[in-house]
């Protein structure tokens, strides 16, 4: 719904037509879903009163009702023109900072009540946001005092119903006391749908979601919520039910409209289902990445089994997408998503390899992240605080491998140095509320180090302890003072210590470092190699953990080899590697001068760690395929050379040519005259490929 | 029939020369100075195998003067017989009318360099341009005879172009040799050139603004993808960039002429093959390419004892 008419005469119009329109006629059509009309109404009457802030009000909150929050924003913005502290104006703005979770919509909220103190809804916000930020305590004085405003307060009440029920009491007084005020209140349910859903308790939140939709059929928000999330768990044709209803009934919101959109692309996805995975992967790359995606899943399956202690009863569904967008609206039913992958319980959502440029993505890292999450949220039965669950993801990528995982990039170093890093009670805000750019990236790295420090003084079985406790409902102030003995405050202490002291080094030397890597920066680019290597060796050590753009190793290669020393090149681009660098340039630069320096193992094994960053690259498979098939790991070169023909190759004649000979060196003749056939069939007078064909007609 | 023109070229080639100008244009800023002038150089080193049948001139960051004079060179010394290629690497620009390459001091337009293209002898003639903007510049280099390639569809896609890069790549990589003969036709260097250019755009996630044309009738509008069914590329398919191998020497021994024909009458029976692929049962389809192909490689053999 827009809110722009056209000028001039329209104007006229509207002021002739407002003298027939009133306040409670747009009202009137407003409560009958008559929203055109009440739009038009709500137009025409702020064109007669420009001067008059509660009309602009008023438009705006139908104008947020139907999914229009930036044009509402400018209205509460118009009203708070007109009159400063408008309560309404001010409630308007935080309802949509809190849509956001935007930090400000607490400040809102307070502004609003300040400006009318019985503003009841403004009151209710502030009890939701409490719990939003995990706050239950504060979330119950706020809905009391919503209540002292009000008796009839609603939504407080359902504040108090959802926080017994996520405590895990069935019976709970306040839901009965609603539904005898109204019967038809859906709202009450929908409310702890909501927050359900926000702790990840995803099957729960449908429950009360369908109870929402049970008592008030037409609340179409829950009924939107409710197909969104049962498609978050893969219930694809109930969801698509329920949300072509809620369309087919005018509520065509972003994520309704979105979701509906993506579900019509599903059919270019393939299903590929073993005993315990399900893989749905783009039918333009699932020949390509089934081998690599269906290999790993398994591993980690394997692996994490054994780690948590715990079998999986059911498959886990993995789903990978080669558009972001699309996998953002898989997960929030809106583009936009800064996240690599979700997890919604057993199902997975992920980017592709493809979605991402190459190297800014290391997609085995992401899916035993994911896994992780599988498992805690099955072992906690989604009952445990956001930090843990993320901390243990983190954790786990650089368990199987000290090469994954994110490294410890500036932004983080400057949270450490400002001491901007948040108690380990309260370190769930940082993923839900952040209050400064880049907080939640931090916070992930804040929750995997703790989890490492956990792990390092007290050992994995007290993480799983933990995990089993939280399982309990109990928050993270008693698990840490049940499982490690230590007060929370005291834990803290501890662990920024031992984190100060990992850093020390980077932390004091980061502006130096800076400074000194721009003038090693301006050295390669005058070509003074030598001056580049005097900087770089002095300057690599003091942070070693960047692996970014412009990383002082490769700085360091590229001098060394301009000065023709390929073995120092090669270490440096070793080191490179091995602290988890992912150009997938600067690798194949590794791989090549280690074949060119007599070490072809090594640059295999350099080709295939590329498999886990830039798998969408012909040239590093066929590489990768010739060095495995010299080796004669022959089973490792015919994945690479079908990776090669997966997607329809440049070169066919060679590509079917080099498979036909993996084939016949793995004694599979038949399979091998297949590809040999179609080498020739696609170039004739292909000669080694001719040559073959005489050899295996004798 | 691709086979057919393709040996005739080859039996030409015996007593015949290519004529290569590559010039670099004006980078207007270091960065692409240096990446033009590169390429350029890629240019030359990538022809360097073809031998003295290969006369390559290369020209960076080049002036009019320096172009013409280059041109003049092909034009002086150039036969019928004579094959010519042209690439041009840089900026190019175009206003709606006109088509200009830029170069160090006065630009050179597409009309005057159709002109100086013209004097050029050289029965068969191919035009690389790679800048940008050059699909503005088709319609006036366009020729019977002359395969005219634009790394862009219209002279308004501006932006600076990798077409180049790829283009260089195609004449030094075996895999563009897709039928390999080892020679890489301008056909195949096209092929190459452009699916990597688009690949190079979908992995960065960026939006392609270079779509590159081939014009090899004289006449058409440049297209996308030559095929029989748009009537483009049948003389990019036989005209040979460069060679990769040493095939291109056609063996001239009377005593295998008898084979030779042979040989062509197998090439021709296996395309025959491939055109009724989908009106023969598979397994029929198999059994009949495995025995054309087992003679032609028996055939071969014996062509090369």
């Amino acid at each position: 719904m827009k809110r722009k008419c056209f000028v001039g005469l329209a104007v006229l119009w509207l002021t002739a037509a407002a003298s027939a329109q009133t306040i409670e006629h747009a009202e009137a059509l407003w409560r009958e879903h008559r929203y055109t009309e009440a739009n038009d109404s709500f137009r025409a009457l702020v064109a007669a009163h420009p001067k008059n802030p509660d009309y602009r009000v008023r438009w705006g909150r139908l104008l947020l009702e139907r999914f229009n929050p930036k044009e509402a924003a400018d209205l509460f913005r118009e009203a708070l023109e007109l009159k400063k502290d408008h309560a309404g104006a001010l409630l308007g703005l935080a309802l949509i900072a809190s849509e956001d979770f935007e930090n400000q919509a607490v400040e809102l909220a307070r502004k609003a009540l300040e400006a009318d103190p019985k503003l009841l809804e403004a009151q209710e916000l502030l009890a939701r946001l409490a719990l939003e930020d995990n706050d239950p305590k504060k979330a119950i004085e706020e809905a009391d005092k919503a209540l002292a405003i009000s008796p009839d307060a609603l939504d407080a009440r359902a504040i108090r119903a959802t926080i017994d029920w996520l405590e895990g009491k069935q019976e709970t007084p306040w839901i009965a006391q609603i539904l005898q005020k109204n019967p038809h209140y859906g709202r009450a349910y929908e409310l702890a749908g909501h927050f359900f859903v926000l702790n990840r308790r995803y099957e729960e939140g449908i429950r009360y979601y369908r109870k929402a939709i049970e008592i008030q059929p037409d609340l179409w928000s829950a009924r939107s919520q409710l197909g969104v999330n049962l498609m978050r768990l893969g219930e694809e044709a109930e969801a698509r039910q329920q949300l072509e209803k809620c369309f087919l009934n005018g509520y065509q919101d972003n994520p309704t409209a979105n979701t509906l959109r993506l579900m019509d692309s599903y059919k270019h996805f393939v299903i590929f289902k073993t005993d315990n995975t399900i893989l749905k992967l783009h039918e333009k790359e699932a020949t390509l990445l089934r081998p690599y995606l269906e290999t790993e899943l398994k591993r980690a399956i394997a692996t994490y089994d054994k780690k948590y202690r715990l079998k999986l009863d059911r498959p886990v569904q993995v789903e990978v997408y080669p558009n972001h967008e699309d996998f953002a609206v898989r997960t929030l039913g809106m583009p936009g998503l800064g996240a690599l992958g979700v997890t919604f319980g057993y199902v997975v959502a992920m980017d592709s390899p493809s979605g991402r440029p190459p190297g800014s993505f290391h997609w085995a890292t992401t899916l035993w992240h994911e896994l992780s999450h599988v498992y805690v949220l099955a072992a906690t039965k989604h009952r445990v605080p956001r930090w843990f669950t993320e901390g243990m993801a983190v954790h786990e990528e650089t368990a199987v491998s000290p090469e994954w995982g994110d490294r410890l990039t500036p932004n983080v170093v400057e949270a450490i140095r400002r001491k901007k890093l948040l108690p380990v009670a309260e370190l769930d805000r940082g993923f839900v509320r952040p209050t400064y750019p880049g907080q939640v990236v931090v916070s992930y790295f804040q929750a995997g180090k703790i989890c490492d420090y956990i792990n390092r003084q007290w050992g994995y079985d007290k993480l799983l302890a933990m995990m089993n406790e939280f399982a309990t409902g109990a928050d993270t102030e008693a698990v840490v003072r049940k499982q490690l003995q230590i007060d929370p405050a005291e834990f803290d202490k501890r662990f920024l210590a031992a984190l100060e002291d990992e850093t020390k080094t980077v932390v004091s030397n980061l502006e130096s470092w800076r400074k000194q890597r721009e003038e090693m920066a301006k050295a390669a680019r005058a070509g003074d190699h030598d001056r580049v290597i005097q900087i770089g060796t002095a300057i690599r050590d003091l942070y070693p953990e960047y692996v970014e753009a412009g990383s002082v190793y490769e700085f360091l290669a590229k001098a060394y080899e301009a000065k023709s020393n390929k073995p120092a090149a090669v270490a440096e681009l070793d080191r490179y590697m091995r602290t988890g660098g992912r150009n997938p340039a600067a690798l194949k630069q590794l791989a090549t001068l280690l074949e060119q320096t007599g070490r072809p193992k090594d640059a295999a094994a350099v080709l295939d760690r590329l498999n886990y960053i830039a798998p969408v690259d012909p040239d590093l498979h066929r590489r990768l395929g010739d060095l495995w098939l010299a080796q004669g790991n022959v089973e490792g070169a015919i994945r690479e050379y079908q990776a090669v023909l997966a997607r329809d190759p440049i070169d066919p004649a060679a590509s079917h040519f080099n498979l036909a000979k993996a084939y016949q060196m793995a004694n599979r003749p038949d399979q091998a005259r297949d590809h040999l056939l179609l080498a020739l069939e696609a170039a004739p007078g292909y000669r080694p490929a001719q040559k073959l064909l005489l050899e295996l007609s004798k | 029939m691709r086979v057919a023109v393709l040996l005739l070229w080859c039996a030409l080639a015996a007593s015949a020369s290519t004529f290569y100008v590559a010039v670099g244009g004006l980078g207007g800023e270091p960065d692409y100075e240096q990446r033009f002038s590169m390429w350029v150089r890629e240019v030359e080193m990538a022809l360097k195998p073809a031998g003295a049948e290969a006369k390559v001139r290369t020209i960076e960051s080049a002036t009019r003067d320096q172009v013409r004079e280059a041109l003049d060179w092909v034009a002086g010394e150039a036969k019928p017989q004579d094959a010519f290629v042209l690439m041009l690497i840089g900026h190019g620009t175009f206003d709606d009318h006109d088509y200009k390459l830029n170069l160090r001091g006065p630009d050179l337009t597409a009309a005057e360099l159709a002109q100086l293209l013209d004097r050029i002898p050289a029965g068969r003639q191919l035009v690389v341009n790679m800048t940008s903007a050059s699909g503005g510049s088709l319609e006036v280099l366009r020729k019977a005879n002359r395969i005219v390639i634009c790394a862009t569809k219209t002279g308004t896609e501006k932006n600076a172009t990798i077409f180049a890069r790829y283009w260089v790549e195609a004449l030094r990589d075996p895999a563009a040799d897709t039928d390999k003969n080892q020679t890489v036709s301008a056909l195949e260097a096209f092929r190459y050139a452009d699916r990597k250019t688009a690949a190079a755009y979908e992995t960065q996630k960026r939006l392609a603004t270079e779509h590159a044309i081939l014009e090899d009738t004289g006449k058409g509008e440049g297209v996308r993808a030559p095929s029989p069914q748009n009537g483009e590329g049948l003389l990019a398919a036989s005209f040979p960039v460069v060679r990769l191998g040493t095939a291109a020497q056609a063996a001239s021994d009377p005593a295998k002429r008898k084979l030779l024909a042979r040989k062509e009458q197998l090439e021709q029976e296996i395309d025959r093959l491939k055109y009724q692929k989908a009106a023969i049962p598979a397994d029929e389809y198999k059994k009949q390419l495995s025995a054309l192909l087992l003679e032609l490689a028996r055939t071969q053999e014996e062509l090369e004892r």
